[in-house]
């Protein structure tokens, strides 16, 4: 009992001892963490003399936390996808950005400067959504694919709360054969399939799992965890489906009223430069969003690379994810979980 | 019994105040929050929360996971402490200490090994496989079965310790007088184990029972979205959708529930 | 004859279940492959070395054992004088005393992390660590109370009179005579309560921001990048550790009397 008190003191001590350093707070995706501090935190630690506080989440969840301390933000910057962005932009929860500030702003494509129209965010990455599967066990020439028979019981579908959950519903409902955003008999013929359906997923590492021990041999996916797949000893294979692939927008913001703009710029705009973007694109991590990256077409290929790809990619609009979201969870709950 | 009651006060008022005010105090705003909608006092939120056949659903599957959990820890809790009851005492002991051991481990850790042991390649339906009882694997994993596995390991133990403790308090001839009396092992059980071992029962039900409502880990890990139980839909509300009118319904459900089990048991074991 | 072997099969049978999933875990851990697998792909080490190379599972060890020794002291020293006043004084409203004392224990703990963080770490600007003592202590505070209580039942009431009446005043008859005969209990209460509290996840769920959580969060958000073999190692450390401290609770003090 005597020495618990020192002890305990001690530890107050070690928990609290690193306040001499400037800290920037910043909220990313949690996959791939040690490639990004090889490539990008620990780098920048270097040069800006700072600490990076790093919180890791899927973007939902984030952005949902991003909104409950809304009055006081405890994250400076953040990476989330970009209609979750446009969400909190249309609550007047993100701070408009002084693009002079990021030097490689120009470098970027078009689509990435302004994707949300009021400035208040910049894209860093684009990525394709297409099927992982099992090509020694099954083949997966559509997205309609994925409610046949022999992949029944055996096939995962992206939770509808997520980022991949209305990109898979979008790309479902034109393999259906139903025409806009309207998933009304999308979500039908998932209810009815349900039980066909192992899990609907959450997360990436969640799927790698349930694929690695065999659970699951067909399930969507975004590029950006392909790295995940590719390197196991099963036979995985990224799907070209006939009604293409489908993608996405990650996008960089800065939560209002902050207090540490200049630090999130400096760091933002070194995520944004030619060096950094070809350090993570290397890493077969995030696909570049600055032209002036290049890299060799082994690397290429594990990535969602050049234009050309990028404007195949079969996308919905942030504004109609938003506007139509609500009501496909609805929809969902009531029907394809209950 | 001292009676200078004003020393009494001053001694269990620190503890006293302090659950009130930082935990009672947050929580009953929290609970508030259900009977809230745009800030003015409605039970709208709870007619809408119960309008929605995902709630309904998951509501009585909670509550049906967490009978089942109780009813079969208490059949296997009874034959496995009667066994230990009758063991020499230096066995006893260390019978006891692994019983207990699963209540040291963290439910992380426990609940993870189920994905292992579960999967399709795992040793339950290797086994399956092996001895020819079907002919592909089974699908556990994301199935109310796997919940209601993990929750049966989670707190089965606590059942067990129960009625033990009950157990060593029968009196040692009671069960060979009945059984020389020409009474069956099922009249013995009925007539005297069951009696005697009441309170036990109930204390071992309440535990599990609640542990089983209150559980998180193991319907997020083994349920996942398919099987969402009361703990799980309420971290969903708020983390996705930031809704603290469900919160506040669904952890007053939750409360009244454990609360519920608590005084209704209780007065069950008096009877 | 036959009936002993019934009965041995039946408690080989319920402790497989119970504990087979642990001897998992621990072989789990010691795969040479990547992924999270029973049998595991050849055996090594690597993965129970690789757990203390992430600097993340070291920063939450440091702030669960905080909260777990620290909570646990912070209850005994408020929790101490409560069960004292209950065994040994006629108190007004003992009954509401006790219902509220024992509160934390009915309220899923989900629900204590969600409305802490709602309502004094948000508006009340509480840094989560704090939140996380207080809920820690909270929570702990009832099992203090309940086993301290329990060795205070066990002690003959008349040994204080006695010491009081041979000139100790209140204060010196409580730490003369009741502390050292209740230290085992206190001892007790004490691991009890670390063990609760170092294990705690519902309570910490919502409680944790940025850089701050405890062990078993941060697990779990490390399943959530990768489902290596690395957190069944760690799973198997800490419940070596647990384990360590309860056996040798039991081994000086006789720890399961008061479970």
């Amino acid at each position: 009992m005597k020495y618990l008190l020192p002890v305990c003191a001690g530890l107050m001590l070690a928990s609290t001892s690193t306040f001499a350093k400037d800290k920037l707070t910043i909220s990313v995706y949690s996959f791939a963490q040690d490639a990004y501090k090889e490539a990008l935190y620990d780098p920048f630690e270097e040069i800006c003399d700072c600490d990076l506080v790093i919180e890791t989440g899927n973007s939902v969840e984030r952005m949902a936390k991003i909104e409950a301390n809304a009055a006081k933000p405890v994250i400076d910057m953040a990476v989330i996808s970009s209609h979750d962005a446009l969400a909190l932009a249309r609550k007047g929860l993100l701070q408009t950005l002084d693009t002079s500030k990021l030097s490689s702003f120009n470098d970027l494509y078009e689509a990435a400067k302004n994707p949300l129209g009021d400035n208040t965010a910049v894209g860093y990455t684009f990525y394709a959504s297409s099927i992982v599967y099992r090509s020694d066990l099954v083949d997966i020439k559509s997205w309609a694919d994925l409610l046949k028979p022999e992949v029944a019981g055996r096939v995962s579908l992206p939770n509808i709360t997520g980022t991949q959950g209305p990109l898979t519903l979008h790309m479902l409902n034109q393999a259906l054969g139903h025409k806009g955003i309207d998933f009304t008999k999308t979500i039908d013929a998932v209810a009815e399939n349900a039980d066909n359906i192992v899990t609907f997923y959450s997360r990436s590492s969640e799927l790698a799992q349930l694929m690695q021990q065999e659970e699951v041999i067909a399930a969507p996916l975004g590029r950006f965890a392909w790295s995940r797949f590719s390197g196991s000893d099963l036979p995985f294979k990224w799907a070209e489906p006939a009604e293409g692939q489908t993608g996405g927008m990650n996008v960089m913001l800065m939560t209002k009223g902050n207090g540490n703009e200049e630090l999130a710029y400096k760091f933002m705009d070194y995520w944004l430069s030619t060096e950094v973007q070809t350090r993570i694109a290397m890493a077969k991590i995030d696909s570049p969003a600055n032209m002036k990256v290049e890299v060799p077409a082994d690397v290429a290929d594990s990535l969602t690379y050049g234009a050309e790809l990028i404007n195949s990619l079969n996308m919905i609009s942030p504004a109609d994810i938003i506007d139509n979201r609500d009501a496909w969870v609805e929809q969902w709950n009531n029907k394809v979980i209950k | 019994m001292f009676q200078n009651r004003t020393e009494g006060l001053a001694l269990v008022l620190p503890a006293a105040v302090f659950i009130a005010v930082l935990f009672l105090f947050p929580v009953g705003i929290l609970l508030s929050e259900g009977f809230k909608v745009g800030g003015e006092w409605s039970l709208a939120g709870y007619a809408d929360f119960v309008s929605k056949p995902l709630n309904r659903t998951v509501f009585f599957r909670t509550l049906k996971l967490g009978f089942l959990v109780a009813f079969v820890s208490a059949i296997i809790g009874y034959a496995t402490a009667f066994c230990i009851v009758n063991l020499e005492p230096a066995q006893r002991g260390r019978v006891f200490g692994l019983i207990i051991l699963p209540l040291m481990i963290s439910p992380v850790a426990r609940t993870y090994a189920w994905i292992v042991i579960l999967g399709r390649t795992g040793i339950v339906n290797k086994a399956i496989v092996g001895m020819g009882l079907s002919d592909s694997p089974i699908r556990f994993l994301f199935t109310e079965t796997a919940v209601f596995i993990g929750l049966l390991q989670l707190f089965m133990p606590l059942m067990i310790v129960s009625l033990i403790s009950a157990m060593e308090n029968l009196p040692k001839d009671a069960i060979p007088a009945a059984r020389v009396l020409g009474a069956s092992w099922l009249q013995v059980f009925t007539k005297v184990i069951l009696p005697l071992t009441r309170e036990g029962l109930v204390l071992g039900g309440t535990l599990v029972f609640t542990g089983a409502l209150t559980a998180y880990i193991t319907p997020a890990i083994l349920g996942g979205s398919k099987v969402l139980m009361l703990e799980t839909l309420l971290y969903q509300r708020v983390n996705v959708s930031n809704d603290y009118v469900s919160a506040g319904i669904i952890a007053t459900i939750l409360i009244v529930m454990c609360f519920g089990a608590n005084v209704v048991l209780r007065r069950v074991a008096k009877a | 004859m036959g009936q002993t072997w019934a009965s041995r099969l039946i408690i080989f049978t319920t402790l497989l279940f119970l504990v087979g999933p642990f001897i998992i875990i621990i072989f789990a851990g010691l795969s040479a492959g990547s992924s999270l697998a029973f049998p595991p792909d050849g055996l090594s080490l690597k993965w129970y070395l690789a757990v203390f190379e992430v600097e993340s599972f070291r920063q939450s060890f440091v702030l669960s054992m905080f909260l777990a020794v620290g909570g646990t002291l912070t209850a005994l020293v408020i929790g101490v004088p409560a069960a004292y006043a209950i065994c040994r004084y006629n108190i007004p409203g003992a009954e509401t005393i006790k219902i509220i004392v024992a509160a934390p224990i009915i309220v899923p703990g989900i629900i204590v992390g969600l409305a802490l963080l709602r309502y004094l770490v948000v508006p009340l600007e509480f840094t989560v660590t704090l939140a996380l003592f207080l809920a820690h202590t909270a929570l702990v505070l009832p099992y203090a109370v309940r086993v301290v209580s329990a060795s205070l039942q066990n002690l003959r009431t008349d040994i204080e009179e006695a010491a009081v009446l041979l000139g100790c005043n209140r204060l010196q008859a409580f730490t003369k005579v009741i502390l050292p005969n209740i230290r085992s209990g206190i001892l007790a209460a004490f691991i009890l309560g670390f063990v609760t509290s170092f294990n705690q996840v519902p309570v910490s769920l919502f409680l944790s921001g940025p850089g701050v959580r405890t062990l078993p969060i941060d697990m779990l958000a490390y399943m959530e990048i990768t489902y290596d073999p690395s957190v069944a190692a760690l799973s198997a450390l800490l419940a070596f550790l647990s384990i360590g401290i309860v056996f040798i609770a039991e081994k000086t003090l006789g720890f399961s009397r008061y479970v």
